[in-house]
């Protein structure tokens, strides 16, 4: 707390004006906010057109190197898919997982099939627990539940984006409204406004010289496109630029090894246990209103799948898994139409293949989960 | 809605555009009032209801101040509004925070006291509109103001959207009497708003939110033990963080007034210049910092009544003013600092009154001041003392060995910034921002003008609250 004198520092120029903290105890007066005396509209003018020809020269740039304008995959899209839960979609079908159940699953394919999209959920990067604990707690869903397992996250536990159900809920009007204005207004026509091409994240990945004494990773790089109703598929730019896709694979190759300070094997297993307790008890949950659950484990391949089993193997977590939860499950090696698919950088397909292994795996959802009827609203769907 | 934000952009151009067709005055005062409950209701449309309680409150409070004949009615009017607007403030915003309080106090007495936890959502900017609203009736009650003319007036003083949700906090006589006569920003005035909401989002998108919080948030939110270097690193990067989050959405706001033809005041000079920490208090918040001195510390006796008296005074001001901030004793710890710094300040100057420092020493207090500035940073930015001390033995070299948190690329975009903001207030700590640019060439304003704008676009900010929100 400032004693009551006067400033010390006398302003000598002639926009100089005292502030509240030179009048103590008094009314304040209407404050003064003087304009410098300089040729404003020449400079507004000046500063709009360097400004459009910087931009111009970003964008140029981003779209040389092979970016073209999408959606962005933001919490506000995925709130907007949640809200169709409540605004009497309650009986859907629901994807939820990571990316593999969010790239590798199109939507217009499974339209065309079923005659209508299942509500895509799933969000990269990301265990699909918290999620699947919120649709746990929504007596409005009554649907069908596809969950995707990515063995290092669902069994984990982790993800940038855990957050995302709170903010569906909390979403305030201005922030619907600016996810809104976003769709219409920047994000179908600006290439350079993605995530993987802000400033910041352009600067920090650039070859600086690291501290010794621990690994840095590399932040993945922009691996998807995404539409309005969050259908995703891989970039073309992983399948056909070799030094990206490299690139790709030589990020996650980084997380296949062992590092000082990792979790130990016994931490690991203690956290896989807890995810499957907690998958168990969501279960029990969803079924409790009707909901059918089935767990799928879709393609990775080549050292991504070596390293997959090693930390998580199938007989261990996957199988603990169906047997906790009472659930059925889809893994794709067992099921000779999912295998073979071409994964550029072992984790995703790209988009034909995914096209084409959406097909196959309706075929068998239907075939040998769900039967050939789609739910009809309403309906009580038999227990798994 | 927050001013780094698409919705507030075309909100902005709609309320500009309304603002500038012909219409009476009184219609426009009345757009601009829809405007500002439309501009806080999009954070959650029931708390508007909070801000139209705090308005009639005062109003009515004042207009009985104003009538009462004796001296008890008017005491009493007065209380009232700073019942209603306490009252408020308490329960939304230290309504749990005295329970868990009272539950551990129950506790270490033996008593198993566990209430309910009520999840109280706190309403955005509830500290700062309560302040300015008792401001109105305090100021009638002293005698230093009288009663807005009209309920028009006085509402649109306590909801104006640019000051509404982090200040500056306004007082009635400096925003009341603007809306007297009709007002309009010259052409000059609205482009010198625009280079001033620029510069603010420029400070928030840009230096605080892109190249500063990661290093806070990394250090102080994560579990790892800090060495030496990164606990520094985070402590002024945090320093530089809420500087140019709220002096930029002060700024911001300051221009957003300015386009529409009205004047607000300055809510920051340059305040890691300072020299001493009174200095300091003149410089940062300016408008809560000299809010409290007129309406707690001289009413508490201020430095009239003896130094005991004035010691009991500046304390008692800085530990609610930390508590203002918010519902945890960090907060508290914050502004306990803060009043002992000013007490030693005072103390000192007191015994070496003749003392003027030489330009070295005067440069070694700036620093001094600077570097004890952040260890409060600690206590304001850690959630917890535990995290707090862990970071002030990282700062002090008393961890050990650890493991590196921060990238170097981090590090050095921390260096070059928070460098930058210091050098720039050294530079401009007695000089004004308009006197400077009044003598920079065009050219060049218009170049820093337009690089700052497309920063702010290619950072892709991503919306996120200033900082102050949460108080």
């Amino acid at each position: 707390m400032h004693s009551s004198t006067s400033s010390s520092d006398a302003l000598s120029d002639q926009y100089a004006r005292a502030t509240a903290s030179d009048r103590p105890g008094v009314a304040q007066p209407v404050p003064q906010r003087p304009v410098p005396a300089l040729p404003w509209r020449r400079m507004l003018l000046g500063a709009l057109v360097l400004f459009v020809l910087l931009l111009g020269a970003w964008e140029a740039y981003w779209r040389a190197y092979g970016v073209v304008p999408g959606i962005r995959n933001t919490f506000g899209l995925w709130a907007i898919q949640r809200r169709r839960i409540d605004a009497g979609e309650g009986d859907a079908t629901v994807l939820l997982g990571s990316s593999r159940s969010y790239f590798d699953l199109q939507l217009p394919q499974w339209r065309t099939l079923a005659g209508r999209a299942p509500i895509q959920l799933s969000y990269e990067g990301t265990s699909p627990m918290t999620a699947v604990e919120d649709l746990a707690a929504d007596p409005k869903f009554t649907g069908r539940l596809i969950i995707g397992v990515a063995p290092e996250l669902f069994f984990s536990g982790h993800g940038f984006a855990l957050g995302v159900a709170k903010y569906a809920h909390k979403e305030s009007p201005a922030q619907r409204v600016g996810q809104w204005l976003s769709m219409r207004l920047i994000e179908p026509y600006f290439a350079f406004f993605d995530a993987d091409y802000a400033l910041r994240t352009v600067l920090a990945r650039q070859s600086w010289p690291q501290r010794p004494g621990r690994h840095w990773f590399t932040d993945v790089r922009k691996l998807a496109m995404y539409e309005a109703d969050r259908n995703a598929y891989l970039w073309s730019k992983v399948d056909t630029d070799p030094a990206y896709r490299s690139l790709a694979r030589g990020i996650w190759a980084e997380g296949f090894a062992d590092y000082p300070g990792d979790p130990t094997p016994q931490e690991m297993l203690k956290t896989e246990k807890e995810q499957i307790e907690r998958a168990a008890k969501a279960v029990a949950q969803l079924r409790a209103h009707g909901v059918k659950v089935l767990f799928v484990r879709l393609p990775s391949a080549g050292p991504y799948l070596e390293y997959e089993e090693r930390f998580h193997p199938r007989t261990r977590a996957w199988d603990g898994l169906l047997a906790a939860t009472g659930t059925p499950g889809l893994y794709f090696s067992d099921y000779p139409e999912l295998r073979g698919f071409y994964l550029p950088e072992w984790s995703h397909m790209t988009q034909a293949e995914a096209q084409r292994f959406t097909i196959a795996f309706y075929g068998i959802l239907q075939r040998d989960f769900w039967g050939p009827r789609p739910p009809t609203t309403g309906e009580k769907a038999q227990p798994n | 809605m927050v001013f780094n934000s698409l919705t507030f952009i075309v909100f902005f151009a709609c309320v500009l555009g309304l603002h500038s067709l012909p219409l009476p005055w009184t219609v426009k005062k009345v757009n601009l009032l829809i405007a500002s409950y439309l501009f806080y209701s999009a954070w959650n449309p029931p708390f508007v209801i909070l801000l139209w309680v705090s308005t009639v409150v005062d109003w009515y409070a004042a207009q009985g101040l104003v009538k009462a004949r004796r001296a008890s009615a008017r005491h009493a009017w007065m209380l009232l509004s700073v019942i209603a607007n306490l009252g408020m403030l308490g329960y939304f915003k230290y309504g749990q925070f005295l329970l868990d309080n009272f539950s551990a106090l129950m506790s270490s007495i033996g008593v198993a006291y566990h209430p309910a936890h009520y999840d109280i959502v706190l309403p955005v900017g509830i500290s700062f509109y309560t302040f300015a609203t008792m401001s109105y009736t305090l100021d009638v009650y002293l005698r230093r103001a009288a009663p807005a003319k009209n309920l028009l007036d006085y509402a649109l003083f306590v909801t104006f959207f640019p000051h509404l949700v982090a200040g500056p906090i306004m007082r009635p006589t400096e925003l009341v009497p603007q809306f007297a006569r009709p007002r309009r920003a010259s052409a000059q005035q609205l482009r010198f708003g625009l280079a001033l909401m620029t510069l603010g989002l420029f400070n928030k998108v840009v230096l605080a939110d892109s190249f500063l919080s990661d290093a806070a948030e990394q250090v102080y939110d994560g579990v790892r033990v800090p060495g030496t270097l990164d606990a520094w690193a985070a402590t002024l990067a945090f320093s530089g963080q809420i500087f140019c989050d709220f002096a930029g959405y002060s700024t911001t706001a300051i221009g957003a007034a300015l386009c529409l033809g009205f004047a607000m005041p300055d809510n920051f000079r340059f305040p890691y210049a300072a020299v001493g920490f009174s200095d300091f208090w003149r410089r940062w918040h300016i408008t809560l910092s000299s809010w409290l001195r007129d309406y707690l510390y001289i009413p508490l006796g201020g430095n009239r009544h003896g130094p005991h008296r004035t010691y009991a005074a500046l304390m008692t001001t800085m530990l609610l003013g930390g508590l203002w901030h918010g519902a945890n004793w960090t907060f508290v710890a914050w502004g306990g600092l803060h009043g002992i710094y000013l007490s030693v300040e005072r103390l000192l100057r007191g015994r070496f009154a003749g003392y003027r420092p030489g330009p070295w020493a005067f440069v070694a207090l700036g620093i001094l001041t600077y570097t004890l500035v952040n260890v409060t940073w600690v206590f304001f930015r850690a959630k917890t003392f535990a995290r707090a001390w862990t970071v002030l033995k990282g700062m002090a070299g008393q961890n050990g060995i650890t493991r590196p948190i921060l990238p170097t690329f981090t590090l050095l975009s921390v260096a070059a910034i928070v460098g930058g903001i210091l050098v720039t207030h050294w530079f401009m700590r007695s000089r004004t921002l308009e006197s400077v640019v009044a003598r920079t060439p065009p050219l060049a304003v218009g170049v820093v003008w337009a690089l700052m704008a497309f920063a702010i676009v290619i950072a892709q900010g991503d919306g996120s609250a200033f900082i102050y929100f949460q108080f």
